[in-house]
């Protein structure tokens, strides 16, 4: 993309005016999206998106320029605006960079853009029919394919020049089932840091579609969940949303650097229940949230950030890092070249317990079982974090019983994290996008069936 | 490439490659502009960012189908990646409905949306402006122990459209902003209040009256507890109000509802909201990056009651919604940003304003609760049925007097019925930080809500 010349030239440019530290962040991406609705495919698009970010440091100051300009006089000049915003001593620099080659865990086999139209026309109509299939109740389908390939190079004037190549495919369904003057939605949405060879094997987009339909009409015939203060059973998989907000971006560089986090400065106390290990993977190949680089360069770790209970690490990048006197940890992301960097979550999970899934619903008395989650969002300052049950059912006399819909559940992380009295001893995982301020960027979130104690069920 | 010469080219390789079609139309869609941010702490420059982006979108009508494709670099081979991207994409397309590319329209309001004073504004005054709104916050009170983000920020863009019809319009806004998070402590308890400011007026910035709003938001939340669970008549905020207006306001999209995704489908003339209540999109306004002279398609933007005294007027068109229907567009197409395709949303969209200032609301609620904060709108809100259950933040309301802070709970209801159940309206409307679109409401006075909490 830009030759090592170039970027040794506007790495120098950037330091001229005394920042301590440069860096470049060029991305070519192309991405693509098909749409179907009313059983045709509605729209389709192609988008190619390239450009730079320039960063510069002097101490903890950073200053961030971007630019879809990407020759050398383009650079040059966003280098010169960047070392503009810094004030300090003029240095020259002397800036050499080696190459070092990234090595790709997340290997491609049917690359999005290359694959047919036809294909993909053929991949929504194969959701369309499986959704409508489950009930004469679902009146509309939505379905959609997303992809985009990422070209990235970094180069930093540590000396650091690399690149890495991305590339992400998911699908989206959601029906909507109609009845009794009333509607009511249900929705799917698996992807993976993987080319279409996601749909041979991995992912069944009719299954799919028809757990979108059945919770559309499961949903239909719920009754308004009750409000008020009880014990939750929340199932696996995206119910890890639950440790993401709660606690997760309270783990966060930056929130934790500035102790804007109810877990600053709390590193080897008990956080947690002590059943509860929380982990923050970005090696695991293929999946949503994995990288091979973080988008500083930096390889991608594997962290865990709990052990039974113990807070062992934060996610750190490079900037906050200095600010705190810790090293990176590989979580420095970033949704594109538009926006700097900064510490943020990969593939972030409870890990498996011991616990009996049957018996964390038996032994629970009365009580909420959360099957599907929604999203969330969780305030790091305070902790308190909110989100949605897609598809919820009362436990009565730990019996599973009616479902309820509308459900939604809120508390303080530090609070919840020890009140988990079940872990269950199946993990997995489901994807998400997580916005924070480098943009929105994807993660997957997981955990086996858990349960807290009792929590403030939201709802009429 | 220049931008001119680009279009020029790709509009003739189009025409030579699809243009034996008979409803050959093809637009480039463009945006261009920069930005700028800088935020503070400690009065040390935490975050600065400058940034210069455009780029251009490109769509191609042939035999009935539209098809889209877009680009950052305008260079040779971004022309063919345009035409043949677009034209593979049209292919794919099955929908019947209509499509457009307007010629078109007569005359074009004149909106004053750029103020060269605001340009006339260099970095060095805005970091003192980021600097000077920390300082004011942290001394509002001295349980204002930091602020946790603090900005200012400026956006000047310009857009524009040019097709195959004739069509050639162009728009340029520039707005400056910032925001103050403050965080209040006292002993174990913390808080955050916010505020955020959008002018297009220099004169108009008051940072003292930032300040004292997200240090007063912070302070005053301290402490809070949850109330018991249950029924409560609830005021929603000014903000809030406009919150839940935008989470919901795709329901007043006729994309939506012939889609069978918003119940206010086929309700055009009936009273779907209670006689106070009058919804506006108003493309007009100042001090609104949401504000336009043209919508998405090119077509003149004019004022007009969506809600009229609780009668729904009209839904929100673009020209291929309205053909589906057999009436005329509203004018609001949309294309957040030059990539996107042709959709439905609103410019400027507020309830109007009634007589009763806050207090006087307060007053006639009597008992209840005074809702300042909701979070979780984007999983706690269901769109298509209207029902969503959030966690707020507020204030215990009795005898018409605020009285304790209240947190932890959540309000549920249903937007639709919501609408219905407005027993009194504001004065004091305000309006969120515009975007593609920009949301507003006066203070809003419900009969009932339900709340969980203890």
């Amino acid at each position: 993309m830009i030759l090592k010349s170039t970027a040794e030239q506007v790495l120098n440019e950037a330091l001229k005016t005394g920042g301590d530290f440069a860096e470049i962040f060029c991305e070519d991406r192309r991405s693509g999206a098909v749409g179907l609705v009313d059983r045709r495919v509605e729209n389709a698009s192609t988008v190619r998106r390239h450009g730079a970010g320039i960063r510069v440091y002097r101490g903890l100051n950073s200053v961030y320029v971007h630019t879809n300009d990407t020759s050398l006089f383009g650079l040059t000049a966003a280098a010169r605006k960047a070392a503009d915003a810094v004030s300090g001593e003029a240095c020259v620099g002397d800036i050499h960079l080696t190459q070092s080659l990234t090595a790709n865990i997340h290997p491609v086999k049917a690359m999005p853009m290359d694959v047919a139209g036809a294909r993909k026309a053929q991949l929504l109509k194969d959701m369309d029919l499986a959704a409508r299939d489950v009930s004469p109740e679902i009146h509309q389908v939505r379905a959609n394919l997303i992809y985009w390939d990422s070209d990235v190079l970094i180069a930093n004037s540590e000396g650091l020049y690399t690149g890495d190549r991305r590339v992400y495919t998911r699908m989206a369904c959601s029906a909507v089932a109609e009845g009794g003057g009333e509607s009511q939605s249900g929705s799917a949405s698996p992807g993976a840091m993987m080319g279409f060879e996601l749909f041979e094997g991995r992912v069944d987009v009719a299954e799919q579609a028809r757990k979108a339909a059945r919770q559309a009409v499961t949903n239909l015939h719920a009754q308004p969940c009750p409000a008020g203060v009880m014990p939750v059973v929340i199932d696996g998989g995206f119910g890890g949303v639950i440790f993401h907000e709660a606690c997760g971006h309270s783990l966060e560089a930056a929130a934790v650097a500035f102790g804007n986090s109810e877990f600053a400065g709390k590193l080897g106390e008990v956080i947690a229940s002590p059943i509860v290990t929380a982990v923050d993977d970005g090696t695991l190949p293929g999946e949503w949230g994995s990288l091979n680089i973080d988008d500083e360069g930096t390889p991608t770790t594997r962290l865990v950030l709990i052990q039974d209970g113990v807070l062992r690490n934060y996610m750190i990048d490079r900037l906050n890092g200095r600010r705190m006197g810790m090293a990176p940890t590989g979580s420095g992301r970033r949704q594109d070249y538009t926006f700097a960097p900064t510490s943020r979550m990969r593939n972030t999970f409870i890990a498996a317990g011991s616990d009996d899934e049957a018996e964390i619903i038996a032994s629970c008395g009365d009580g909420l079982y959360a099957k599907s989650m929604g999203g969330g969002s969780v305030n790091p300052v305070t902790g308190e974090f909110n989100f949605a049950v897609a598809e919820g059912y009362l436990i009565r006399g730990g019996k599973i019983d009616r479902p309820v819909r509308g459900a939604s559940l809120i508390g303080r992380g530090s609070e919840v994290l020890r009140k988990i009295d079940r872990v269950g001893s199946n993990m997995w995982m489901a994807q998400g996008m997580c916005g924070a301020s480098s943009g929105s960027i994807p993660t997957n979130v997981g955990q086996p069936m858990i349960r807290v104690t009792d929590m403030t069920v939201g709802g009429r | 490439m220049e931008r001119n010469e680009f279009i020029a080219k790709l509009f003739q390789r189009a025409k030579e490659k699809a243009g034996q079609a008979p409803d050959f139309a093809c637009e480039a869609s463009y945006s261009a502009g920069s930005e700028f941010e800088v935020s503070v702490l400690n009065g040390e420059i935490l975050r600065y960012s400058v940034a210069d982006s455009g780029g251009l979108g490109f769509r191609v009508l042939v035999n009935g189908k539209m098809g889209y494709a877009s680009t950052q670099i305008l260079d040779e081979a971004a022309v063919d990646m345009l035409v043949d991207g677009a034209l593979e994409n049209a292919a794919l397309v099955e929908s019947e409905d209509k499509q457009f590319i307007f010629e078109g329209s007569e005359r074009y309001p004149e909106l004053k949306l750029f103020n060269p004073e605001l340009e006339a504004l260099d970095a060095a005054k805005k970091i003192e402006m980021a600097r000077e709104l920390e300082k004011l916050t942290l001394a509002q009170d001295p349980r204002i122990v930091r602020v946790d983000e603090c900005a200012v920020f400026s956006t000047c863009a310009e857009s524009g459209l040019v097709n195959s019809k004739g069509l050639d319009v162009s728009q340029k806004g520039n707005l400056l902003g910032g925001y103050a998070s403050a965080v209040a402590q006292e002993g174990e308890q913390v808080n955050t209040g916010f505020k955020v400011f959008f002018v297009m007026d220099p004169g108009k910035i008051d940072l003292e009256k930032v300040a004292r709003t997200a240090a007063q938001e912070a302070l005053a939340g301290l402490n809070a507890a949850p109330v018991p669970s249950g029924s409560y008549r609830v005021l929603l905020r000014n903000d809030v109000a406009g919150t839940l207006l935008s989470t919901f306001s795709g329901v007043f999209s006729a994309d939506n509802a012939q889609r069978g995704l918003s119940r206010l489908k086929g309700r055009e003339g009936e009273m779907v909201a209670t006689e106070c209540l009058t919804l506006m999109d108003n493309p007009h306004l100042e001090d609104s990056a949401a504000s336009t002279p043209f919508d998405g398609e090119g077509v003149a933007t004019s004022p007009k009651a969506v809600i009229e005294a609780g009668r729904l007027n009209t839904l929100l068109h673009n020209l291929k919604t309205a053909n589906k229907q057999g009436v005329a567009t509203t004018a609001n197409a949309s294309r957040p940003g030059y990539a996107a395709p042709v959709g439905v949303a609103p410019s400027n969209f507020y309830f109007k304003p009634g007589e009763a200032d806050f207090d006087a609301l307060l007053e006639r609620m009597g008992d209840g609760l005074l809702i300042t904060d909701m979070q979780g709108m984007h999983a706690g809100a269901n769109p298509i049925t209207g029902d969503f259950s959030l966690a707020a933040k507020g204030f215990a309301v009795r005898g018409g007097k605020l009285a304790e802070p209240v947190a932890q709970i959540t309000i549920a209801g249903n937007f639709y019925e919501v609408l219905s159940a407005v027993e009194a309206v504001g004065s004091d409307l305000e309006f969120h930080a515009p975007g593609a679109s920009c949301f507003g409401s006066p203070s809003l006075l419900v009969k009932q809500l339900s709340v969980a909490g203890l």
